[in-house]
């Protein structure tokens, strides 16, 4: 049977998920065995438009990037959602809640007008995605688990739950326990709690899970001594596109 | 009771992390915190540590466990996890010791779950009695502040020294084998250690302020008030942090991971607990337990109500930690239950007649490893099911009764449970009525004739013919419903003289989702049985001579006197009232009405906690339930 081809893309964002792909070491060898990489330019220098599976990284912020978004759906037979500013908006979309022109203004100076822009948007405001996989950046074990389960025919198995079942799982002292301010209770898990591993928060990367109590956790925030400005504010970081369409 | 110096303790600590046959586990700081966790050297130990952030269940009952590795290359072989060291866990507090045995009976029940055993009995447990209490903790009220059982060896912090108490002879030899100096205690001694534990009952912050043998009673005053659980649970985070650090939470997902090779994978079982969203989710995207205080009502019941009901224990020992996890502060159980005692006023005159009758079986161990059976043949139903007749490899029955139900595996991609659809009279094979939903189920359609899949069971009670020998059966069934009803109808068909009248009532939503169209037509010519067929609508142009409407409207149109009939019901979630509705306005009494239920039956063996109505395991005690037994359990229909 022939491999199937897979293609990485990138719009507004870092490219650190490619280059967590990257990074794979090892690991890149099994992917390469399974899979044809046609088109991925943060490694390698060739290019084809015949690709059955592309991973997209990065947001749309511009109608421009519509068009060629839309290609890229077209040719694929599977398109995928690379980290954070793809599957939910992202970082990108905390302009979202300034005024356009005065962002154009901050970024462009004078030369704004030459840089069209609208509201930053994951990729699944334009183009349907058949997976997501979530993070900033994304965690590679799950990017893997994400390529077998397309290879084998499955639904990648990406958490509904919280952070907070992996922080229990993982025995972590709870970052409010440290005094520190975490939104692991609304954030989807999948990510083994990673940075509360390490000792520090969650900072809502992965996006708010399907059905968030943002109330009750805002409450929380302010109960634990976190102004409402700095509550709200948490969630502006990452949920942006999520809380707009909530 | 034995003495033995601190000194000699650490000693003797040191000297079993040294011998290197055990896996020495003890009480460390973690951060502000305490954990269970391997031990390096006896000056790691914290004994006078106030509660764990995870109970020590986890090393009985782990976060992720293999059940069973297998390799695709060259067929199918399965292995069984490597086996590890035996644990000495030291620094216990007697809740925890309670909670294991807790876990002990319920893992025990009808059938022995190896992987949990298999560590605990090869375990030491060195208990300590606690020097200081969690602010959260009120295990002086559930009974588990100290406790008399459950441990190889329990200490008690008396200054310098620690007096040992020997719970077995296996705590006996560890101490001869590997402690030095250990001297008979003195009465004062004892007497010392009778006073430690005596002041253990003025620590509680928390205070419960009635017994709780009420609970049972309480709870079961309080299942129908609504906005009492909407009340408690409307700031929860559905976070699940209360039940992962639950001693006595049990229950766990089964999943399939594969590496890259695609060749070499293994099933694991993982933690799970039912405060999160999609516990109780199955493939067709029902979810039988969706909202939030239904979801947190659950905890308490299953805690207070379903598991005293069947072991006569309140499964809550008041460690307090899912107290002290809570960060909306809900989850606290006594606030909870002091807040409905003053509600429900329930006195103890009441509790008496509510104890339960304990009889707990267990009848061998547990097999995660499915059985090979090939496809030996497919024929597809409709666009999205199909019929697969399975043989066995090993080339013995299945043994089913009509009505029970597999666990199917499709390697890689995991195990789902299908209802039997075919008659135990047809022996040499077996068949299954699959509809494409999930991954399993798709999987499996892309699958051909002499493809292997693996089969668990068959499992559930399915239906009891003996009873039904002889009586007039009314079988009505909605869409994929057919399927598990088949296996009772054709067996009914085989057997034709032992049974009265028979008639079939099948509804679907369109003639194109009509199963076993073939021999449905069958039957019409069949002077023996009553068949009628109704689809929800008729799309122009496609040939249908049936009626048109819901299932219900079939009910008038076959004659059966109501008060010598039995119905059997299976179909879609929706389907149940109404057609019970019907039966009921028919004079159709509660208990000659049979339905075959379905729900989320992950592990099949009534452990893994997914399936469960109320206190039912849909997977052992159903999927066939006769109406008038769980007509009053609220989660059933």
């Amino acid at each position: 049977m022939q491999k199937p081809r897979v293609a990485f893309f990138d719009f507004a964002g870092c490219e650190g998920d490619q280059l967590q792909v990257a990074n794979l070491e090892e690991d890149i060898l099994a992917l390469l065995g399974q899979v044809d990489i046609v088109t991925f330019r943060e490694v390698m220098k060739e290019h084809s438009d015949q690709y059955d599976i592309a991973f997209v990284e990065g947001s749309c912020t511009r109608l421009l990037d519509e068009d060629r978004l839309k290609q890229i759906r077209k040719n694929a037979k599977v398109v995928v959602a690379l980290g954070s500013c793809a599957a939910i908006g992202g970082i990108n979309c905390i302009r979202n809640y300034k005024d356009l022109e005065e962002v154009r203004r901050t970024v462009y100076g004078d030369q704004a007008k030459l840089f069209d822009t609208y509201a930053a948007r994951p990729i699944d405001a334009v183009v349907k995605v058949d997976a997501y996989v979530y993070g900033c950046p994304i965690n590679k074990e799950e990017f893997l688990q994400v390529v077998k389960s397309l290879l084998l025919g499955k639904k990648p198995d990406i958490p509904t739950y919280p952070v907070c079942v992996e922080c229990k799982k993982n025995e972590n002292v709870c970052a409010f326990e440290r005094g520190q301010f975490c939104v692991g209770p609304v954030t989807r898990a999948g990510c083994d709690s990673c940075c509360v591993n390490e000792g520090t928060i969650c900072w809502g990367c992965r996006g708010l899970v399907d059905n968030p109590n943002e109330n009750s956790h805002k409450e929380v925030l302010i109960k634990y001594g976190l102004t409402v400005d700095d509550a709200i504010g948490k969630f502006k970081l990452y949920f942006g596109w999520q809380e707009a369409k909530r | 009771m034995n003495l033995i110096s601190k000194d000699d303790f650490n000693d003797f600590v040191n000297a079993l992390i040294k011998d290197e046959s055990w896996n020495v586990i003890g009480v460390k700081a973690k951060g502000s915190k305490f954990a269970f966790g391997p031990l390096e050297s006896a000056s790691e130990l914290r004994l006078d540590y106030d509660v764990t952030l995870l109970p020590p269940k986890k090393y009985f009952f782990p976060q992720r466990e293999t059940l069973f590795t297998y390799n695709l290359a060259g067929g199918f072989s399965a292995k069984n996890p490597a086996e590890t060291k035996p644990a000495v866990i030291i620094g216990v507090h007697p809740y925890d010791i309670v909670a294991l045995f807790h876990m002990d009976e319920i893992f025990r029940e009808t059938k022995s779950d190896p992987y949990y055993f298999k560590k605990r009995e090869s375990s030491i447990i060195i208990g300590v009695n606690i020097q200081k209490m969690s602010k959260w903790n009120f295990s002086t009220y559930m009974g588990a502040a100290t406790v008399d059982y459950g441990y190889d060896l329990m200490l008690t912090d008396l200054g310098n020294r620690y007096a040992i108490s020997v719970g077995s002879k296996k705590g006996g030899d560890l101490l001869a084998k590997y402690a030095k100096n250990v001297s008979g205690a003195f009465a004062r001694d004892i007497q010392l250690v009778g006073q430690k534990k005596r002041e253990i009952f003025n620590m509680a912050q928390q205070k419960l302020d009635f017994p709780p043998e009420l609970i049972p009673e309480m709870l079961k005053k309080t299942y129908e008030e609504s906005g009492f659980w909407e009340e408690h649970s409307e700031k929860c985070l559905a976070c699940g942090s209360c039940v992962l650090v639950c001693p006595t939470c049990y229950c766990f997902d089964v999943k399939e991971e594969m590496d890259l090779s695609l060749e070499q994978g293994e099933r694991i079982r993982t933690w799970d607990g039912c405060l999160l969203e999609d516990f109780a989710k199955v493939a067709s995207g029902e979810n039988f337990r969706a909202t939030r205080p239904t979801r947190y009502r659950h905890r308490y019941f299953k805690k207070g109500k379903y598991l005293f009901d069947k072991f006569g224990f309140i499964s809550c020992v008041g460690c307090g930690r899912c107290s002290s996890n809570c960060l909306p502060d809900i989850a606290n159980p006594v606030k909870l239950l002091n807040d409905m005692y003053r509600e429900t006023s329930v006195t103890g005159a009441q509790m008496a007649a509510t104890t339960p009758e304990v009889n707990i079986q267990t009848e061998g161990n547990i097999d995660y490893v499915p059985k090979l059976a090939t496809i030996i043949k497919k024929v597809p139903m409709t666009a999205n099911e199909t019929l697969f007749e399975l043989k066995l490899d090993d080339s013995t029955e299945l043994g089913h009764k009509p009505g029970q139900f597999v666990e199917v595996s499709v390697f890689g991609i995991g195990e789902a449970p299908i209802s039997l659809s075919s008659s135990p009279t047809k022996k040499e094979s077996f068949e299954i009525c699959v509809r494409k939903l999930g991954n399993v189920t798709t999987k499996l359609h892309m699958l051909q004739v002499g493809d292997k899949v693996g089969i668990r069971g068959p499992f559930g009670n399915g239906f009891d013919v003996n009873f039904l020998k002889g009586k007039n059966l009314l079988f009505v069934a909605g869409g994929l419903g057919i399927a598990p009803l088949r296996s009772l109808f054709n067996y009914v068909l085989d057997n034709r003289k032992h049974f009265g009248h028979v008639s079939l009532l099948y509804g679907c939503k369109e003639p194109r989702e009509l199963l076993y169209k073939e021999e449905m037509m069958a039957l019409k010519h069949r002077p023996d049985v009553e068949y009628r067929a109704a689809v929800n609508w008729c799309p122009d142009g496609e040939a249908w001579t049936g009626g048109i409407g819901v299932i219900t409207t079939l009910i008038p149109q076959v004659s059966f006197d109501p008060q010598d009939v039995y119905a059997v019901i299976c179909g879609p979630p929706v389907m149940y009232k109404y057609v019970i509705g019907d039966l009921k306005a028919r004079n159709v009494p509660d208990d000659h009405i049979i339905v075959s239920l379905e729900r989320r039956m992950k592990c099949g063996v009534g452990k893994c906690g997914h399936c469960q109505i109320n206190e039912i395991y849909v997977c052992k005690d159903g999927p066939v339930f006769n109406y008038s037994k769980i007509k009053g359990i609220p989660e059933a229909l």
